[in-house]
């Protein structure tokens, strides 16, 4: 049973940081996710409606647009931070309380901070920006 | 004064604490949806990062360039939009239980406020599909 | 027709000879459709054993005291019916991730020192004399936190709450509901003097939303809801550019 010693207790702003990454990761994936699953991961590849990433062309012109940047930055970065808060609760719900420590937390958010580094990186690099 | 000292004064034998069962999940439907709810963010990670990765490779020049059409990757995009669409009914349901606001000094019922994010998914989803399958050819 | 019966299974734990708890099993007459499984611990042990161990008080939903594991679901046994669970056995446990005292009587340390830590009661900077009159509240003020009073501190949903088995060191579904309804209420100016608790690293963060603490809650109090939206201000009353005034 734990002893309470009632030291001062402080707000855990980096919780409390982290916390509001997950809630707002989770909102853009729940709103924005399902339908590019839809059309890029299934209607797509069958076939069934033409989309922009089926031919180069169109796909690396859209992709040069700095408002599809900015929204695919959004889009790919924001719901990290909700996986990494997830699937280190998980793992504390799956008997690893070790994935409470400050180093799982550091490993867990960091992944996402460097996805988010990453996916700056990859749209900066893949298509020069062109308003075209 | 530490709750220890407080309760081994006024209960004078031990205590037995029987451990949390790694299988707790499976105990309840409730607690097994709950974890399936937290097991989503693994597959919709995954097609993300598949996205980024469609992204780097359209960079890589016109030549190489195919698109996605095997069906191992439609079967996996099918698999994921499940877990999809089981975490934005949850997530946007439990954001109806979360948020509270007063229009008027009256709160909102948080039927509007689901109905509301139902709402926005339905129009964002609109809009992004309209683009995205407007903009091919 | 043959008299109905009914089998129970309790806990049965003697710290003073035990190494570890086990179940007993009671075949008991079912003789009244109201019967309740608190009736069942008391026929046992007026008729059967006397020295099974258990708590209990009002008999009607209002004390909290008769909390246990009734077939793997916390409940109040006062308000568990026999006939519904009759013809199927009942196994009754004490409340689960509590540390077991006697029997199907946990200690509630841990739990009341949580409760006192985030100061269940209205606290002024500067208290009224008397001769001020009331501090007057319209119902609509009532609206905002008359759901998070009904909390009759019977810990179902500590023992529903899979955060709390996993860690204790978290505060758990009641008090942070209860903290919430102080700091809903008109008349309350004490949200800066809870913010250390509730907003503490084993506070509100731990809690994943798995919810059942508001499903096996006998007085609706929705602990769940209270704890996401302590979240939300807390993250707000810092995020906003001035929100942490007061």
């Amino acid at each position: 049973m734990s002893a309470k010693p009632k030291a001062v207790q402080k707000p855990a702003l980096a919780h409390l940081f982290w916390w509001f990454m997950f809630s707002q990761g989770g909102l853009f994936a729940a709103v924005l996710l399902p339908v590019h699953i839809v059309v890029q991961g299934i209607l797509g590849p069958l076939g069934i409606v033409p989309v922009v990433d089926r031919h180069y062309d169109t796909w690396i012109s859209i992709l040069g647009n700095p408002i599809v940047k900015l929204y695919l930055l959004v889009l790919i970065s924001l719901p990290f931070f909700h996986f990494a808060h997830r699937l280190r609760y998980l793992l504390v719900d799956l008997g690893v309380p070790a994935a409470k420590t400050v180093p799982a937390q550091a490993g867990f958010y960091g992944a996402a901070v460097v996805v988010t580094l990453l996916t700056i990186y990859v749209l900066f690099t893949t298509a020069p920006i062109s308003l075209g | 004064m530490s709750a220890e000292t407080e309760t081994s004064s006024r209960v004078a034998t031990r205590t037995y604490k029987p451990a949390m069962p790694a299988g707790w999940w499976l105990r309840k439907g409730h607690y097994f949806w709950y974890m399936v709810r937290e097991f989503t963010a693994l597959p919709l990670a995954l097609w993300l990062l598949w996205l980024l990765y469609e992204i780097q490779r359209a960079g890589r020049g016109p030549s190489g360039y195919y698109p996605p059409s095997s069906t191992p990757f439609v079967v996996f995009s099918v698999i994921c939009l499940l877990f999809a669409l089981y975490h934005s009914i949850t997530f946007l349901r439990l954001a109806g239980v979360i948020l509270h606001f007063k229009v008027m000094d009256k709160p909102v019922p948080s039927g509007l406020v689901v109905a509301s994010q139902f709402g926005a998914w339905l129009v964002a989803s609109i809009v992004i599909g309209a683009v995205l399958i407007g903009f091919g050819r | 027709m043959a008299e109905k019966r009914i089998t129970v299974r309790a806990t049965r734990f003697d710290p003073a000879k035990d190494s570890e708890p086990r179940l007993q099993s009671y075949d008991i007459p079912f003789s009244d459709d109201s019967m309740v499984v608190l009736d069942a611990l008391n026929y046992i042990k007026s008729h059967v054993d006397g020295s099974l161990s258990y708590r209990w008080s009002c008999r009607m939903g209002i004390c909290g005291s008769c909390g246990m594991t009734v077939n793997g679901t916390p409940k109040l046994t006062c308000s568990a019916f026999l006939r519904d669970y009759w013809p199927g056995s009942i196994t009754i446990t004490p409340l689960n991730n509590f540390p077991i005292v006697r029997d199907l009587v946990v200690d509630m340390e841990d739990f009341m020192e949580k409760l006192k830590s985030i100061k269940p009661w209205i606290i002024r900077k500067q208290e009224m004399p008397l001769g001020a009159g009331e501090h007057r509240q319209t119902m609509e003020q009532i609206d905002d936190f008359r759901q998070f009073s009904q909390c009759i501190n019977c810990m179902l949903c500590y023992a529903a709450c899979p955060v709390y088995g996993l860690d204790d060191k978290f505060l758990g579904p009641a008090a942070i509901a209860l903290a919430r309804r102080y700091n809903l209420d008109s008349r309350d100016q004490g949200t800066k003097e809870r913010l250390p608790v509730i907003a503490h690293s084993d506070g509100v963060w731990e809690c994943s939303f798995v919810g059942e603490c508001s499903v096996v809650c006998p007085k609706g109090v929705d602990p769940a809801k209270a704890i996401q939206q302590t979240k939300l201000d807390t993250s707000v009353r810092f995020i906003l550019p001035y929100g942490n005034r007061e």
